[in-house]
């Protein structure tokens, strides 16, 4: 394929470069990296420069400045009232971040263009230009915007309360704009003309990396991104609050794990729920397998789909629904107490989901019914893959039914098997929070909270967002250790490896 | 599973028929018989049962008289469902993020799962490993709400979209098929001047519709059920509930004064007993409304659940 790419793009020839174009390059790597930053501090609060009063909220980007006028505004309701300042100048703040973003985007098209040949680096070039002077003009508006601010809080005599605040993370947008004009004016006289009549054209590996950019992009700041939120664990961090030195607490929230006398109960209650709830899972992981194995057996077709098709309902319904099930048929006034009430004489209302009896037990056999048909296609399909001749040369051997089921079905599908127990040993942390949240009520809080439900419940609804990054750390660490361990063992003894 | 292993099965069968059947073994028909037709019952009554509620007389429902078949046919059940006005707003933002989100998510995979085999692409290892990476790590529930909110996508539609689109899992399905298919096709077109474009969007994407197909169903039904994003994310924006939050809330509602009817702690208070039962009636409508569309859907896409199973145990 690489080859074929090649031939019928001529123009990709490995042609000793000139020293100007090698210092170019280099520019052009300082150039991508200046906008890759400058698209990065986008999203960070830290570095917003369009908070020009104390009173924008703190933790507010100039990305969400910019798509979201409501989210600047939502402290103001008084001091628009009252006059203190004019709304007309937080809706010019709002364009004005609009346009930063803009120009970070044209910025943006300039430094992908720069992966092209020379023509499309020249015209690239065209861009990156007007990127840094769309974000220069942009900043030196936001500095008036300020001055108007802070004019109109001191004619309204209320800069207590307005608090303008000169952006001084303006220098760094002014460096990264400077940067962009700069660079783009030197490498002006480094890029070679285009040669005459040569199109617009990019080697195929930038071609494909430019498609792919987005996506790397989307997954770099839903899946990686998150990763900088770990450092709410070092600090002693309410809602709203700011992350400064002040607040800074080291490793106190690893210790108290250890040492609150409430906090380990608690740990401790977790951690044998999960334990409890993931090791029954994987006590009863078999039940798939033998669940296949004795649909296998069933010899009338249309019985067999019937069966498989709707014991895989269950499995594409949401634990929601589970739960509604579960008050149709369990509640005071569902299916079973209906039924026994109109058979039996004393009424009887048994609320069977508020009994806290048997609780991990309940929760396996709500997993069980409605990933047991499901869990068990895999097994299915192994079987109707076994060559027939094995069960008919054991059938002239004499073999009866449960001999032919141990020693021909299960071990084909023990193979499978170990896979999906060590990804379950592997998950053993992770039970999910939606079975035990649903199911969860105040009566049997204690025997169903999980480390999942566990963390939800202490970092949103209880808001002790260090104490629950911290659990959740170290739950991710051990998890991702405990996959190696689990892939290590696969390797070693089956020779193929699980992820 | 297939037509094939099917017949395979037949013919077996065919084939025992003319072997005497033992006692133990009609024992140990009778015994599986009865085992997989009471467990499929028991996952099709409790659907069956909220069904015949919602469909029956109210007044029938609330005295608990409906058990087994549905009496008084009426239709009333749903037509006042519409008088809840938070639910039609679920429905409507559901069916929403379900069509949109399912869209982005399945030509994002396609384009994804197309760029990844292509060994011209600019590192492309790395990228490929920087994807799936993703599925076997989290920062953790926290860290990823902080993260939200930071981006502002909380109390927002685009919550429910944005994150869902690149999802490492379907790519690597959808890169599986593209690998089946024969590299002659592609290479031809190359040698006429197609661009990765041209190539992508004539070629790729009409032979990959299977895999397409079957990740957008996955996509589809993940989207009709999710459930966390609303309840953590959008908590302050009840407009933005998705139906599976609204009948969270009105099960927990009904749960609770159905908790009070029956500890008898209130039992003088008949308009808490009155409403506990309205709401008996409003959550099972609700509930019906929201599985209605994955039983109805279900039977014809089967076939393509197993396949998504299926590819997903051989991925590479």
């Amino acid at each position: 394929m690489a080859e074929t790419a090649f031939l019928h793009r001529t123009s990709y020839k490995n042609e000793p470069k000139t020293a100007a174009e090698r210092v170019s390059d280099v520019i052009y790597w300082i150039l991508r990296a200046a906008v890759v930053f400058n698209i990065v501090v986008l999203f960070f609060p830290s570095f917003n420069p369009a908070r020009i009063s104390g009173m924008i909220n703190r933790n507010l980007s100039l990305f969400s400045c910019g798509v979201s006028y409501n989210s600047i505004v939502s402290t103001f309701g008084r001091a628009f009232r009252n006059g203190w300042v004019e709304e007309s100048t937080f809706h010019a703040l709002n364009v004005c971040s609009m346009v930063i973003i803009v120009a970070v985007i044209i910025a943006a098209a300039g430094g992908c263009m720069s992966l092209g040949n020379h023509k499309l680096k020249r015209s690239g070039l065209f861009v990156s230009l007007a990127g840094g002077i769309v974000e220069i003009g942009a900043l030196i508006w936001l500095k008036s915007l300020y001055d108007a601010v802070a004019d109109q809080a001191i004619a309204a005599n209320k800069l207590d309360r307005v608090l303008p605040q000169y952006p001084h993370n303006n220098y760094i947008y002014m460096a990264l704009g400077a940067a962009l004009i700069v660079l783009s004016i030197v490498n002006f006289f480094l890029v070679p003309a285009a040669e005459h009549g040569e199109g617009y054209d990019m080697e195929p590996r930038f071609q494909l990396f430019l498609m792919m950019l987005p996506i790397i992009a989307l997954a770099f700041v839903f899946s990686y991104l998150p990763l900088y939120g770990w450092r709410y664990a070092f600090y002693d961090y309410k809602a709203g609050d700011v992350l400064t030195s002040d607040n800074y607490v080291g490793f106190k929230w690893f210790t108290s794990l250890l040492q609150n006398q409430a906090t380990k109960r608690d740990i401790v209650t977790v951690l044998k729920n999960t334990l409890a709830m993931s090791g029954l899972g994987i006590a009863t992981s078999w039940i798939p397998m033998m669940f296949a194995v004795f649909l296998s057996e069933i010899k009338n077709g249309p019985f067999r789909r019937i069966v498989q098709t709707f014991t895989t309902i269950p499995n594409f319904i949401s634990w929601v629904l589970v739960y509604a099930l579960a008050l149709a048929i369990f509640s005071v006034d569902g299916f079973i107490n209906t039924m026994i009430n109109s058979v039996s004489e004393t009424a009887v209302t048994t609320n069977y989901l508020m009994d806290t009896n048997h609780m991990w037990l309940k929760m396996l056999a709500w997993g069980l019914w409605k990933g047991v048909g499901w869990s068990a296609i895999i097994y299915i399909a192994s079987i109707s893959g076994i060559d027939q001749g094995l069960y008919e040369a054991a059938t002239v051997d004499g073999a009866g039914r449960f001999a032919k089921m141990w020693y021909i079905t299960i071990p084909e599908l023990v193979p499978t098997y170990c896979v999906l127990l060590l990804m379950s040993v592997a998950n053993i942390l992770s039970n999910g929070m939606d079975q035990y949240l649903v199911f969860s009520n105040a009566v049997n809080r204690q025997q169903i909270q999980v480390l999942d439900l566990y963390v939800y419940n202490l970092g949103i609804n209880s808001g002790l967002i260090p104490l629950s990054t911290v659990v959740g750390m170290i739950k991710s660490v051990i998890s991702v250790i405990l996959l190696f361990a689990a892939n290590g063992i696969s390797k070693a003894v089956r020779g193929e490896s699980i992820v | 599973m297939s037509e094939l292993s099917l017949k395979k099965k037949k013919a077996s069968s065919g084939g025992e028929s003319h072997i005497k059947l033992t006692a133990g073994d009609i024992v140990f028909n009778i015994i599986n018989y009865a085992f997989f037709a009471l467990f499929t019952l028991s996952c099709i009554f409790p659907f069956y049962y909220i069904f015949i509620n919602t469909i029956s007389n109210p007044e029938l429902v609330t005295k608990g008289s409906i058990t087994l078949i549905p009496m008084e046919l009426t239709v009333q059940n749903y037509v006042s469902m519409g008088k809840v006005g938070d639910l039609w707003s679920s429905v409507v933002i559901t069916i929403l993020r379900t069509v949109i989100g399912t869209a982005l998510m399945v030509m994002v995979s396609s384009l994804a799962g197309y760029l990844v085999t292509k060994k011209e692409l600019w590192h492309r290892q790395f990228w490929y490993r920087f994807l799936v990476i993703t599925m076997y790590f989290n920062a953790g529930l926290i860290p990823w709400y902080l993260n939200m909110s930071m981006l502002g996508l909380t109390d927002s539609f685009a919550a429910y979209i944005i994150p869902g689109i690149v999802s490492p899992y379907n790519i690597i399905l959808v890169k599986t098929y593209i690998e089946s298919i024969p590299a002659e096709i592609e290479e031809s077109a190359f040698m006429d001047g197609a661009s990765y474009w041209t190539i992508y969007r004539k070629i790729i994407w009409p032979l990959s519709k299977p895999i397409l197909a079957t990740i957008a169903i996955f996509g589809a039904v993940g989207h009709w059920n999710s459930f966390q994003d609303s309840l953590i994310l959008n908590a302050n924006s009840p407009e933005l509930y998705t139906l599976q939050h609204r009948l969270y809330i009105y099960l927990n509602k009904s749960s609770n004064l159905g908790a009070i009817a029956a500890s008898g702690t209130s039992s003088g208070d008949s308009a808490a007993l009155a409403s506990s039962f309205n709401t008996k009636i409003i959550q099972y409508t609700i509930s019906m409304v929201t599985i209605l569309p994955i039983l109805c859907v279900y039977p014809f896409m089967q076939r393509y659940f197993e396949k998504g199973l299926m590819l997903g145990a051989v991925k590479g």
